[in-house]
């Protein structure tokens, strides 16, 4: 028994003994090939599938832009489109768009990239049908589905004529389809001869043609990058092998960051970790316009939110600035329009509109239309699923309604799966929710929120706002686009079926040595691993 | 009472091995009754706040969840009897490769934190029982009380906070990125595999990772060893042979040394599998708390997830080990104390 005792503190002390001596071992070290050394990127972020037939999520999306090419893609700080694996794609008329692939591409196993591979990455989309994918969502333009429920790719929608050059059939004029090409998960080419027809490839056995190529998945753990010899595009410049470590819990992503374990933490930290470690002087918080929206929707064909005075009334009390300082700290941006700052065509309807809040401004309102007030407002909320800080927005939202004197509010919440069936029930008048754009293009922001009571049922139907999507959408003249896209927002805010509460910023926040990160944190939400060093 | 009667060993283990056939059967079925009780499915959980219900139903149907309830039941029991634990729907895994990649996770943290909680609640129930009423039991029993009643998040926060930092110790995952990317899955575990790299710097790496969850989790039970082994040893002390032997003049040093500890020990043996359920549960918190890709964190993630595949497979596992260590535990017991096959 002793001898056993002994050996076990043995091995105790030998651990304890190893942990005091030693370096601190990180993913560091030089690697050749790129540019300065490997880094390690923490995000609490989570991968549905490394196969873009799969994925319709940003933890998946974000590794899918560095080993995958799209035909199109979006430069930092832009939203114009560039080629990535085309030369170019142009519409030939609303309903034709063609795009000319680059010369010589090859995808890191060293398979030719040719017109085929596109074809085929596009048909296997839709014939697998993920229900997590993305495919059979965003490409209805050239998609049927039948009673059953069930996609099929129109007939004649993508032709080949040469290698080099592949044409999309629309059934409908659609210029936002050019933009849904520079989502991995409906756009992303992938090799022929390696990814099946009709199932997902393994994670860890993926291919692409993009900057790197994965050499390691590890699901929840971690995933590895390293550069791939066979790419030959623009992005260029990144390490030649970079580490993506995943955290369950925000808090030991915040703890990582702050002891050197990672070397930038990218998503999503809480506004009261953030704010604790822009103290930090050891670490460098950077934030770029972001993208991820919060916004109110009014049950529109019931309850008291059915007369338009009700809810005109609420949006002229409501205090964007309270909110982002009271219930996040600081660390979102007050949102005037449901299409946040940056996108062609954005305008702040709703300030246009409404001003500063006004409380005997909304009462006018109110006393116009002959509402008897206060009017009793049912509030709905979710805990979990927008972060701990919603709880906050909420209470705040109560506050300035309650305030006003011209609303009795009640405040309800429910857990996300309840909270998804009750809202579109009818239980509450107001309700919270919240958004994140599929392509870097206004209309992701308007077409699923404005026609026909959009996704989330709320009742709100004006044949206007259709025919001004339809017409956005129907267009590939940008002033005509942009014209369609501001008369929507107008209309938003004089219909008020919702009403824009904050846009988040895009945080990242890095340790010493790290370069190139402001760079890439932009509204579109892909992290260029190709951007970013770390030297010394 | 006959050879061939209840107190037969064989026929014992017969019995408990029978037993282990509807225990498993019961918890199978209550894991698919709660989960399908529980509002949403993987499709709302994933999908809730992008697609309208239409397609929310599209989905539902392509995997089966619109299916009759009773089938779905048949699908599950049948597949887990040919050991067909299916594939997750929130991240396209292989239900039997998460639970052998992460699996080993859990058994090594669980593993060395057992080991930690045997060494220190051994040795201080022992004190604090040699020394009844004296002021180290008095501190022994209280740390043995904290150590049990602690928050398991609030400890390994504590250490985080306040030990990680001066003894240069990482706070998340178990190894750093480069050794998890350079150690060849030989057996999946990597405390295993990195020994058998022979790389110094890996296993050092993967250590140091190791101490601050394992010490956690050990403390949680190291308490319930503390109360117990005390317990034992003054029981032991008020034994017929403990007052014999000193009546014969043998010191009393010498007689706790010789006979109190050893036969003290010996119900702690029957308690330490029973422990085990008790670390599995405490292991998901240490996993959340640490980033310790184990069962347990991925459990949690996948239940926020709805994702019903994964979550039946892996408390399927969970619960066919406790179950099969509690019939280990059975038998040694009978083994070792022939009242129980009684």
């Amino acid at each position: 028994m002793k001898r056993k005792l002994f050996a076990l503190l043995g091995a105790g002390t030998l651990a304890v003994s190893l942990a005091a001596c030693g370096d601190d071992s990180g993913g560091g070290g030089g690697t050749e090939g790129g540019s300065g050394e490997s880094w390690i990127l923490g995000t609490t972020d989570t991968v549905t599938a490394m196969d873009p037939a799969g994925s319709y999520d940003l933890g998946s999306s974000t590794l899918d832009y560095s080993v995958y090419q799209t035909l199109v893609t979006v430069p930092a700080g832009s939203n114009d489109i560039v080629g990535d694996a085309a030369e170019e794609c142009t519409y030939d008329d609303p309903q034709t768009l063609t795009c000319t692939l680059k010369e010589g591409l090859k995808f890191s196993n060293g398979n030719e990239l040719t017109s085929s591979d596109v074809k085929y990455s596009f048909e296997r989309s839709i014939a697998i049908q993920d229900p997590n994918g993305a495919a059979i969502y965003l490409l209805g333009s050239i998609t049927d589905t039948d009673k059953k429920g069930v996609v099929t790719l129109n007939e004649g929608a993508i032709e080949t004529p040469d290698d080099t050059t592949v044409i999309f059939h629309l059934d409908q004029p659609d210029t936002t389809f050019q933009y849904v090409l520079t989502y991995p998960g409906a756009g992303a080419i992938v090799d022929e001869e390696t990814f099946p027809a009709e199932e997902k490839l393994a994670d860890e056995e993926v291919v692409g043609s993009g900057p790197y190529k994965l050499s390691q998945y590890k699901a929840g753990e971690q995933a590895v990058l390293e550069l791939n010899e066979e790419y030959t595009g623009d992005k260029t410049g990144g390490a030649a092998q970079i580490f993506i470590q995943y955290f369950s819990e925000a808090s030991a992503l915040k703890l990582a960051v702050e002891n050197g374990e990672v070397d930038v933490a990218w998503r999503s930290l809480s506004p009261t970790d953030i704010t604790d470690l822009e103290g930090n002087d050891e670490l460098t918080v950077a934030t770029g316009e972001g993208a991820e929206i919060r916004y109110w929707v009014w049950r529109a064909d019931s309850g008291v939110g059915k007369d338009v005075a009700v809810r005109q009334a609420a949006a002229q009390v409501f205090d964007r600035e309270a909110i982002a300082q009271n219930a996040y700290d600081g660390t979102v941006d007050p949102l005037y329009s449901i299409v946040p700052p940056g996108y062609a065509g954005q305008k702040d309807s709703f300030q246009e509109t409404y001003g500063d809040p006004d409380p005997a401004a909304a009462e006018q309102i109110l006393k116009d239309a002959g509402v008897k007030t206060p009017v009793p407002l049912t509030v709905g909320w979710t805990p979990t699923h927008y972060g701990p800080n919603a709880e906050d927005e909420a209470n705040e939202v109560e506050r300035q309604l309650e305030e006003s004197g011209l609303f009795d509010v009640t405040l309800k919440s429910a857990e996300w799966e309840q909270y998804q069936t009750v809202y579109k029930e009818g239980a509450y008048d107001l309700w919270m929710l919240g958004w994140f754009p599929d392509y870097p293009d206004a209309d992701t922001y308007l077409s699923p929120f404005m026609v026909d009571g959009g996704f989330f049922q709320n009742g709100y139907s004006n044949p206007e706002a259709n025919e001004l999507v339809d017409a956005e959408q129907g267009t590939s003249d940008q002033a005509e686009r942009e014209e369609a896209i501001g008369q929507l927002q107008d209309l938003a805010a004089t219909d008020v079926p919702f009403i824009p509460s904050w846009v988040g910023k895009n945080i990242a926040i890095y340790g010493e040595g790290m370069e190139g990160i402001e760079d890439t944190l932009d509204p579109s939400f892909i992290f260029r691993f190709w951007m970013v060093t770390k030297n010394g | 009472m006959t050879r061939s009667g209840s107190g037969s060993l064989p026929r014992y283990i017969l019995q408990r091995v029978l037993l282990v056939i509807p225990m498993i059967w019961v918890i199978l079925t209550l894991v698919f009754v709660v989960l399908r009780v529980a509002p949403g499915d993987p499709v709302s959980a994933a999908m809730g706040g992008k697609l309208n219900d239409e397609a929310l139903d599209q989905r539902r149907e392509a995997l089966g969840f619109n299916e009759p309830l009773l089938a779905q039941y048949w699908d599950y029991l049948s597949s887990v009897a040919r050991f067909d634990f299916g594939t997750t729907f929130s991240d396209n895994q292989q239900v039997l490769h998460v639970v052998r990649d992460n699996g080993g996770a859990t058994l090594s943290l669980t593993i060395v934190s057992f080991l930690i909680a045997l060494l220190i609640g051994i040795p201080l129930g022992m004190i604090a029982g040699r020394y009844r009423d004296s002021v180290p039991d008095a501190f022994i029993r209280l740390f043995g009380i904290l150590t049990y009643a602690a928050p398991i998040f609030f400890v390994g926060f504590l250490l985080q906070a306040y030990v990680a930092g001066p003894l240069g110790l990482p706070t998340s995952g178990m190894a750093s990125p480069i050794t998890v990317f350079s150690v060849e899955p030989k057996t999946h575990i990597l405390l295993i595999d990195v020994f058998l790299s022979g790389d110094g710097a890996a296993i050092e790496d993967v250590l140091k990772h190791l101490i601050l969850p394992s010490i956690t989790l050990g403390l949680l039970i190291c308490g319930v060893f503390i109360r117990l082994v005390r317990v034992n040893i003054l029981q032991t002390m008020h034994a017929d042979y403990v007052e014999a032997a000193e009546a014969r003049g043998i010191s009393r040093g010498k007689v706790t040394r010789r006979h109190a500890f050893r036969n003290a020990l010996v119900p702690v043996i029957t308690v330490v599998g029973l422990q085990f359920a008790l670390l599995l549960g405490g292991a998901v918190l240490t996993e959340s708390t640490f980033n310790w890709p184990g069962l347990g964190e991925k459990l949690v993630d996948y239940i926020n997830d709805r994702d019903y595949g994964a979550v039946q497979g892996i408390i399927t596992i969970f619960a066919i080990a406790v179950v099969l260590i509690s019939l280990l535990v059975d038998i040694v017991n009978a083994l070792i104390d022939p009242r129980v096959r009684y």
